[in-house]
């Protein structure tokens, strides 16, 4: 809070009022710390769940391996040519006690990593080594859930960005514009719209193997059309008020009349719909890995861990974590996305009679 | 074949389809009676019957009525042992399960391999089964055979017995028809239009017992027996024409097995009832066998769903498609039932030919076109660990390419270990000598990194291991699971790199034209999903093909095998000797259990199967002594009397 009121200046009032009201509500505005925290922490998950280390002090030189290249076991001295194990490493300079050491981050397995144990099979049961137990593959449930929520993020929020810019322009356009244009983007989002996507995802995914990328186009295709409903209705309403009537006498043009007046003026109704929009792209990412349309093998992916945990049941830490964490997430998000709601209505006590 | 076989088979039928040459004998396809008039009744079938006497006339070459050729030696078999239980009682209802509701009853034509089709296929005789476990020639719509010196054809003379399940009885006529209807193009099935053209040369009727059925290429007796052995076709319940795929998509074919379908239910269940007055009742090898009064199989498409049913004792077995999943047999199929003896546990050593199951390098692909890439490859694999630690060491390593067909299986070709010292070795060979910042080996700026295609999801963590495995030895393993229709495309298209897949089996011998001679090399929809193209290769499998005696057959057998290795397109993967099963107490077994090729101790097929029987008053002890919580002796059969032990 300290730190907006440095720039007071910046800051129109009512942006300021919002803002002063959004904190007041502590669920939405404890929430937003919490998911930033998780985000920012997933963003730098290398320095906390890797197999690689942090630091490796070996014959006097540092080395730190985190988002360098791969360091050979023959840098420190072992017998072969493929990527150095790290723990083995630690417990090598351990025993031989020299004066290499080797720092480890808080969990040292990564998302891809299969850790399996001699005379017993995964999925392994959770342990002072995976705090979550381990999934069907003997892969760490903690780094494939932090990993899984960081691509789960990244992709809602890429697509909730496209999803707007199209969204907003076109309903815009057709609210500014009107007429034929308008005619005709309604009925074409109207039949648009109803064109199922799971069923374009899996015809799509019989073509081509999904990726992110072709994931993402295919979501943003399907729904962008939501946004433009609202931004037709807005941009409708604010076309036909006076001060861009005003606007317009003096002679403003079509893209400063939308940029400067329409735009701020109905951003609002946006606003309040963004902490849902992301909620919607974690869960459809989802539920595409839980069918296994999804993003391909090896991602890790909270659908996948989903499906996983289904099959085994008999293994209920696999479901347990990832419903959990889930939960949490789409909680934390609704909790802010409620709080944002609250500080844009313009009404700020309501009467029920 | 268990379901997946099925699958697999049926999966690569469509690729069989570009493979064999044309070739000039007996009646070309154009030949083919046109469309029949819808007349009813006799006119149609006296009409029939005169086309087909014109077009079996044409087909043969022969003047008037064909003669048997004199001084045949007629072969029987009724001396090897009944391997059913003499104390089977009939009666009751089996429960069992699909994953699939059939889109069609068809057996043949679009969408007709589904898995609820081996359900079909169990009561569609031939004319000649193999002892499950002397795996000698035995009688099943025939009664006896003779074999022709040409070393292609073969009489047989009809059991007079035989009869559709509609009373019709199965006459000479019906095997005709099957060559007209598996030829034909209103079925829409490529894989049987191209089976009955270019390995069955034509059917001759001698009279309405007695038929010869030639074969293209000339084969050793028993290969060319199992080869030849067609089923009858019911002539008189089919109408070709183009409208048959979806006439008789719902409709019930008269059949010859035990058993016909009674209920349908559709997305439900399908009920089959046995036949009362069975003609097979009294037949030395199909007494005591296909014992329940009914069969029902219902739809339930998920594997936790099948188990949870299997538990609460509303299917009578959880059978081996289940179980080959590990942990359903270690996590699931434990506890009180089984402690109390409420459900018995099985383990079943067979002794068949192996899936050829492992990792198929394309040879065209310009990384893998170089042998030396391939063997480094191999040697980067590391099955071993997946079978030891995710596999549970249930399964062994496969060893080549084609595994349990005895004397013809080369012992000396074994797999490639994981080893990345050789890896390392044929990799530098190869030009891969410098490895990249990411661990991966690089020349020329390319990295080291292969795309792995497959299709079953429980499959990739198994892959997960491999790629891990693979990057010691610095290469990449890039996973690209697919849906089974694009997969099937890709790989009808060769444009995979390195497929990850078994192929269908059978036979008494290894095929290896389809897939690895050159004739099927570099063009689309063919078996050679490799595409090896080695002339030493093709000059041994011609060898092969036109050796007509087992003991020079089994010596190139064996060369080839050897080339094989060499060649290196093959990374055999593993093998699963056994099967495991559960069943409900009252559920019961001959002393042996099951035969030396069972694939299921549950299923109903005409060649191992129904050989269990339900115990009805064991079944009312077993409920009330799971309410009163009364104990049995535990029941957990491992059964090694076909083990082959690996060398």
């Amino acid at each position: 809070m300290r730190w907006f009121k440095l720039n007071p200046i910046r800051l129109n009032p009512i942006t300021r009022r919002r803002w002063t009201r959004f904190c007041s509500i502590k669920r939405g505005y404890y929430s937003m710390w919490v998911l930033g925290t998780l985000i920012a922490l997933s963003l730098c998950a290398e320095l906390l769940i890797n197999h690689r280390a942090l630091i490796v002090h070996y014959e006097g030189n540092l080395y730190f391996p985190t988002y360098g290249a791969v360091l050979s076991g023959k840098t420190f001295g072992l017998d072969y040519d493929y990527e150095v194990n790290y723990k083995a490493l630690q417990k090598n300079f351990a025993e031989n006690n020299n004066s290499n050491w080797v720092l480890l981050p808080p969990i040292p397995f990564d998302a891809y990593e299969t850790d399996l144990v001699k005379d017993d099979y995964p999925p392994f049961a959770p342990s002072s080594q995976h705090w979550l137990g381990t999934d069907t593959t003997g892969r760490d449930i903690v780094a494939r859930i932090v990993y899984g929520f960081r691509i789960a993020i990244a992709f809602s929020v890429v697509l909730m960005l496209f999803e707007y810019l199209i969204g907003i322009t076109i309903g815009c356009l057709m609210g500014y514009w009107g007429g034929a244009f308008d005619l005709v983007f309604q009925r074409l989002i109207e039949i648009w719209s109803n064109i199922p996507t799971l069923y374009v995802i899996m015809i799509v995914a019989s073509i081509v193997p999904p990726g992110f990328w072709t994931l993402l186009l295919i979501m943003i295709a399907f729904s962008w059309t939501n946004m433009t409903w609202y931004m037709r209705t807005a941009s409708y309403r604010e076309n036909s008020r006076d001060y861009v009537l005003a606007a317009r006498a003096i002679g403003a043009s079509g893209p400063r009349i939308i940029f400067r007046h329409i735009l701020p003026n109905s951003i609002s109704t946006v606003v309040t719909f963004i902490p849902f929009s992301v909620a919607a792209g974690v869960t459809a990412l989802t539920a595409l890995d839980y069918l296994g349309f999804g993003l391909p093998a090896p991602t890790p992916s909270w659908g996948e861990l989903l499906k996983q945990g289904t099959d085994n049941l008999e293994s209920p830490w696999i479901v347990t974590s990832v419903v959990v964490a889930m939960t949490l997430v789409l909680m934390l998000v609704t909790f802010i996305g409620e709080a944002i709601r609250e500080a844009f209505d313009p009404k700020v006590f309501h009467t029920y009679e | 074949m268990s379901k997946t076989l099925h699958w697999l088979r049926s999966t690569l039928a469509h690729f069989n389809k570009g493979g064999d040459e044309q070739r000039e004998w007996g009646i070309s396809r154009n030949q083919i009676p046109p469309r029949l008039p819808l007349l009813k009744g006799g006119m149609v079938r006296a009409l029939l019957c005169f086309v087909l006497t014109i077009f079996c006339g044409l087909q043969i070459a022969i003047a008037d009525t064909p003669q048997l050729p004199p001084n045949l030696q007629w072969q029987t078999n009724d001396t090897d042992p009944i391997f059913a239980d003499l104390h089977a009682k009939r009666g009751g209802r089996f429960r069992t399960y699909t994953m699939e509701f059939p889109s069609t009853l068809r057996i043949v034509g679009p969408d007709s391999n589904n898995q609820f089709t081996s359900f079909l296929q169990s009561n569609i005789l031939s004319l000649v089964g193999r002892h499950p476990n002397t795996l000698n020639p035995i009688p099943e719509l025939a009664t006896s055979w003779a074999f022709d010196p040409d070393g292609k054809t073969i009489y047989f003379k009809l059991d007079h017995d035989a009869r559709w399940s509609d009373g019709v009885p199965v006459t000479a006529d019906d095997y005709l028809f099957t060559l007209e209807f598996m030829r034909s193009k209103f079925i829409v099935d490529p894989f049987s239009n191209d089976y009955y053209t270019n390995i069955i040369a034509s059917v001759i009727k001698f009279d309405d017992y007695t038929i010869a059925v030639r074969g293209v290429t000339a084969k050793p007796d028993l290969e060319l027996l199992f080869g030849l052995a067609i089923s009858p076709t019911p002539r008189h319940f089919h109408k070709l024409n183009e409208h048959w795929v979806d006439d008789y998509n719902w409709r019930i074919e008269p059949n010859t097995g035990a058993y016909q379908i009674s209920e349908i239910k559709k997305g439900k269940y399908i009920e089959f009832k046995r036949k009362a007055d069975w003609w097979g009742n009294d037949k030395r090898f199909f007494q005591y066998r296909f014992n329940p009064d009914y069969l029902r199989i219902k739809l339930i498409r998920d594997l936790n769903m099948q188990y949870n049913y299997f538990a609460k004792g509303e299917l009578d077995v959880a059978d081996s498609d289940l179980f080959k999943i590990p942990r359903f047999w270690y996590k699931r199929a434990q506890g009180e039932p089984y402690e109390k003896g409420y459900i018995g546990k099985i383990q079943f050593y067979n002794d068949v030919p192996r899936v050829p199951f492992g990792m198929y390098l394309n040879e065209d692909d310009p990384l893998l076109a170089d042998r030396n890439t391939r063997l480094g490859l191999a040697y980067a694999i590391n099955f071993e660990k997946l079978i030891k630690t995710i596999l549970r060491g249930d399964y062994d390593r496969l060893q080549n390419t084609s595994e349990g067909y005895g004397d013809y299986t080369n012992p000396n070709v074994r797999a490639r270990p994981y080893d990345l010292e050789q890896a390392d070795h044929y990799f530098k060979q190869a030009g891969w000598t410098k490895r990249g910042p990411d661990g991966i080996r690089i020349k020329d700026d390319q990295r080291l990194s292969v795309r792995v295609t497959y299709v079953s999801p429980e499959q990739t963590s198994y892959l997960v291991l491999l790629k891990e495995e693979a990057y010691k030895a610095g290469v990449e393993l890039s996973l690209q699971q697919l849906d089974a229709s694009t997969w099937g495309r890709q790989l009808g298209e060769k444009k995979h790199q390195i497929v990850w897949m078994g192929f269908g089996i059978g036979g008494l011998a290894p095929e290896y034209w389809q897939q690895y001679h050159s004739d099927n090399a570099h063009k689309p929809q063919t078996n050679n999903v490799t595409n090896t193209d080695n002339k030493a290769i093709d000059a041994k499998i011609n060898a092969y093909r036109a050796a007509t005696d087992k003991p020079s057959r089994v010596k190139l057998a064996h060369e080839i095998e050897q080339l094989l290795y060499e060649q290196g397109g093959f990374i055999p993967g593993y093998k699963k000797p056994f099967f495991r099963e559960a069943f409900w107490r009252w559920i019961k077994l001959p002393p042996a259990y099951g035969t030396r090729i069972s694939d299921s101790l549950f299923g109903t097929g005409a060649g191992a199967g129904g050989l269990f029987w339900i115990d009805e008053d064991e079944k009312a002890k077993v409920q009330k002594a799971r309410i009163l919580g009364e104990k049995f002796p535990p029941i957990n059969i491992l059964d090694e009397t076909w083990r082959v032990k690996p060398q």
